[in-house]
């Protein structure tokens, strides 16, 4: 059997599945050390179900916590950008357009050096050993340890990023580096970004990861565990240390993949309505559709791979005006349970109209007995709207879809949904968190930009599924599950050489033989 | 009346000139970055008005042509247009007295400002597409029989070409291909010509339009229904022709392939409550035919922008997506391309559509 964790800001929930099923789950505080929240959790799922460390196979953890420190500007470190590129983006340097308190907190250590290839990889300049040397220099004068290093189309042929790695380590043995091309996708500046806030969370992803390896160890849990990135997939508690950023949308991936198994449908669309908000997401092939534009993460762009999610301003707690006409996106959030009429307050919610029209049962009904009756249908009808908009906006075709509600505020959707074929209200919903996290498979992908006329199609991508089969079997997928989840091209416009950026992406199964029990 | 274009007007200007792009011209994230540090360094840039450009006056064109996809990973240095504009006057031996943009969609509307900001040459408002296009021949420059050379082309690493070549459509073809061999983006100095030429050779005051323009997206963020009225005022006022809200409806169908070099396809939208029947637009990374059902709303060289429904931002080709609330504006065109010598080369028979230019005013 497996264990699932989500460790949020708030909530540490947990989950235990054997054979498919859901046998035991728990929500508890999450702690200031993590440690002490997940061991909380962990006592009461075993308990319920009856079981000890050793029956365990595999844990998987999900986590805000990353996402957390950068939002909030906490436990991160001085980390220096290394951006070989120069004569190219000499006067767009590294940070440029990053907030002022983040790019502080990070101490604006920055670096050029001469580099960088061209997108058919002719050198845009040949590397400068002196200038290496100057860098690594400084940087053992500041006594910084911590160093991003990107160079230009780096995605296509990363060896000048790992050349600039192995002179640093040479000189700087215990600097702690990340290379932009194992983090990032085409787009220098985003990539480098990622880099830097990858390289910065260094530390704190050490800490964290301990604290999840001393909980497991503190309740004789042996067995590997894993941490749940933002494409839907696991990594491996070592690469979760060296790669902290690629955690920044598993919430989010992890509630859809929940909803995911727990509805056993691989094409839906999910509804998690929270107090404040519901997030519309899309399940395509049982995972999360990927969001196209540049995001921000704490006001730095990035171009993570991250789920498309629609938010709406629909909550248990928004707030309910114009005789129901109108909801949201004020909310009195998680003061539901003292301004609430169901809980003696005085403001109108969406959860009162729930109540009042006997869709839920929760706090004293006798509250919202008096509601008057075409306020609480009107606004019945406003809440199914905004939802049925949302879901007519994200989903992928005409036809209606299935629609899968989960979170707190689901209680909210009593009536038929215009979109939806089928809405599922699946057992367990509150944590489908910790439920996709438990399920979780293995995936890796790579990016590069080619011309078919010079290297033929099949050629480009049998190599680059032979790269990156290597690499899952490298992370602890089973051989034989391995499977092409997407091949994406994207021809590069105004080029009359038809230049083609191909992604390409495989997952499989996690190898169980052998591991644990 | 004179405008002058400082950092915190790049915003809006950016905002304008994606609106003007009608679906093409690609991101000006990078551009913008350069051209806000630029006017910080420098201090702002005083636009001059074409009609006071003295017809002794030698104008050049300046912008970057090449990729923009490649461009946001193979930045530019940020000095190219300045070293154009030196290598162009060292080459040549004659002092550039004015710049203008190649076009006002997209990047190119802000990048003539570095130059003009860092070298003291006067920018002139106005440019020679009043949108953006796909080809250097499509330009008012090229239409009006201005010979594209001397040129020169200056790349990542330092070096330049020039160019010596008789007429823009071998000239396309060749920066093309400069472009293609130097990482995928050049910055050009090119369309050399005198004042009294450049007077009926360039679309005016199309730059301090595409800011003001900004500036009413900025302030109207909202409903696509809220702002037209606006919107309609302000072309109402301008060189362009009427604005017309062509259709508002959602995105049921995109669908694209690389023809030649360029971005070819079809965008499909169906209209809330299927009202109307459903819109088709064909893209050549620009928009360039919008039809509902099977009669012709608006086509080249007439613009068709798409903004999204709620926010009014207007959207680039490459950005659509199912499920995507839109609506579609069509814009007749200044009068520069309205001529039968023009539309030989911009209109709908010249991209291979099988009829003629209507104006929009017309259908």
């Amino acid at each position: 059997m497996r264990i699932g964790i989500d460790v949020g800001g708030t909530h540490t929930d947990a989950v235990v599945i054997a054979n498919g099923d859901v046998i035991a789950s728990t929500k508890v505080l999450t702690s200031a050390n993590v440690r002490d929240g997940v061991v909380a959790a962990l006592d009461a799922v075993m308990a319920e179900c009856d079981i000890s460390g050793d029956d365990i196979e595999a844990v998987m953890i999900g986590t805000t916590q990353f996402t957390n420190a950068v939002v909030e500007r906490r436990s991160l470190h001085e980390t220096a950008i290394i951006r070989v590129a120069l004569p190219s983006g000499e006067m767009v340097p590294p940070m440029c357009d990053w907030p002022d308190d983040i790019a502080d907190a990070l101490g604006r250590h920055v670096y050029m050096i001469h580099g960088g290839r061209t997108y058919d990889g002719f050198p845009i300049a040949p590397l400068d050993e002196d200038e290496i040397d100057r860098v690594i220099d400084d940087l053992a004068a500041k006594d910084i340890g911590l160093v991003a290093i990107a160079a230009v189309f780096s995605p296509s042929d990363p060896a000048q990023e790992h050349y600039v790695a192995k002179r640093l380590a040479e000189r700087l043995p215990a600097a702690r580096v990340t290379l932009s091309h194992s983090i990032g996708r085409m787009g220098l500046l985003e990539r480098e970004n990622a880099a830097l806030l990858n390289a910065s969370l260094l530390p704190l992803a050490d800490r964290v990861v301990a604290s999840f390896g001393d909980a497991l160890a503190a309740r004789d849990i042996r067995c590997p565990f894993y941490l749940s990135q933002n494409d839907g997939t696991l990594m491996s508690k070592e690469f979760a240390a060296e790669f902290p950023a690629l955690t920044f949308a598993s919430g989010p991936t992890n509630s859809l993949r929940g909803a995911s198994l727990l509805t056993d449908l691989a094409d839906a669309i999910v509804v998690d309505i929270g107090g404040t908000t519901s997030d519309v997401g899309v399940l395509a092939g049982g995972f999360p559709r990927q969001s196209n534009v540049a995001i921000e993460v704490g006001g730095v762009r990035t171009n993570f791979r991250m789920p498309d999610i629609l938010a709406i301003g629909l909550g248990g707690g928004s707030l309910v005006r114009d005789d129901g006409e109108s909801i949201g996106p004020q909310s009195v959030g998680y003061r539901l349970v003292e301004e609430g009429l169901v809980f003696g307050g005085n403001t109108l919610t969406a959860t009162d109209i729930a109540v009042g029209s006997g869709a839920a049962d929760i706090g004293s009904v006798a509250k919202v007995a008096d509601l008057d009756g075409e306020l609480v249908r009107t606004a019945t009808n406003t809440m199914h709207r905004m939802v049925d908009n949302a879901i007519d906006r994200m989903k992928s075709s005409r036809e209606p879809v299935p629609v899968v509600l989960v979170g707190g505020g689901a209680v909210l959707m009593s009536q038929p949904l215009r979109t939806a074929s089928v809405v599922h209200r699946p057992e367990h919903a509150g944590v489908a968190n910790a439920i996709g996290a438990a399920n979780a498979q293995i995936g890796a992908e790579s990016e590069r930009i080619v011309s078919y006329r010079q290297e033929p199609r099949e050629q480009v991508l049998a190599a680059m599924q032979a790269a990156l089969k290597d690499k899952l079997v490298a992370e602890g997928a089973a051989p034989d599950s391995l499977r092409l989840a997407d091949v994406e091209e994207t021809a590069i416009s105004y080029l009359a050489e038809a230049s083609t950026r191909v992604r390409v992406k495989m997952v499989g199964d996690l190898d169980f033989d052998g591991a644990g029990k | 009346m004179t405008v002058t274009i400082g950092h915190e007007d790049i915003a809006a200007l950016c905002t304008g000139s994606v609106f003007l792009a009608t679906g093409g011209g690609g991101d000006p994230y990078v551009s913008r970055i350069l051209v806000e540090q630029a006017l910080k360094a420098y201090g702002p840039v005083t636009l001059t008005r074409l009609k006071d450009v003295p017809d002794d006056a030698h104008v050049v064109a300046i912008g970057e042509v090449g990729a923009p996809t490649i461009s946001l990973e193979q930045l530019p240095i940020g000095t190219e247009c300045l070293e154009s504009v030196d290598r162009y006057e060292e080459w040549t031996g004659k002092r550039i007295t004015h710049l203008v943009s190649f076009e006002v969609g997209g990047a190119n509307s802000v990048i003539p400002l570095i130059a003009a900001a860092a070298k003291k040459i006067a920018l002139i408002d106005g440019d020679g597409m009043a949108r953006a296009l796909p080809e250097a021949q499509m330009m008012t420059f090229a239409i009006e029989g201005v010979r594209p050379s001397p040129a020169v082309a200056v790349d990542y690493a330092g070096g330049a070409v020039y160019f010596d070549t008789a007429t823009t459509e071998l000239y396309e073809r060749q920066v093309r291909n400069v472009a293609m061999a130097m990482g995928g983006m050049i910055f050009t100095a090119e369309h050399p010509m005198r004042g009294d030429v450049a007077k009926r050779a360039i679309v005016p005051g199309t730059i301090s339009f595409a800011l003001e323009l900004g500036r009413v997206i900025e302030a109207n963020r909202g409903s696509a229904d809220a702002i037209e009225a606006p919107l309609a005022e302000l072309f109402a006022g301008s060189g362009y022709g009427v604005l017309k809200k062509l259709y508002t409806g959602k995105i049921v169908d995109i669908e694209r392939r690389v023809v030649g070099g360029f971005d070819v396809g079809e965008a499909v939208l169906e209209s809330v409550g299927n009202a109307a029947p459903p819109m088709k637009l064909t893209i050549k990374n620009e928009f360039l035919v919008a039809k509902v059902g099977d009669r012709v709303v608006a086509s080249v060289p007439d613009l068709v922008t798409m903004v999204d429904h709620e926010t009014s931002q207007p959207i680039n080709s490459e950005r659509i997506h199912y499920g995507q609330r839109v609506t579609v504006f069509g814009i007749g065109c200044p009068a520069h391309f309205r001529t039968d010598k023009a539309l030989a080369v911009v209109g709908p028979r010249a991209f291979g559509f099988d009829f003629d230019y209507q104006s929009i005013e017309k259908l």
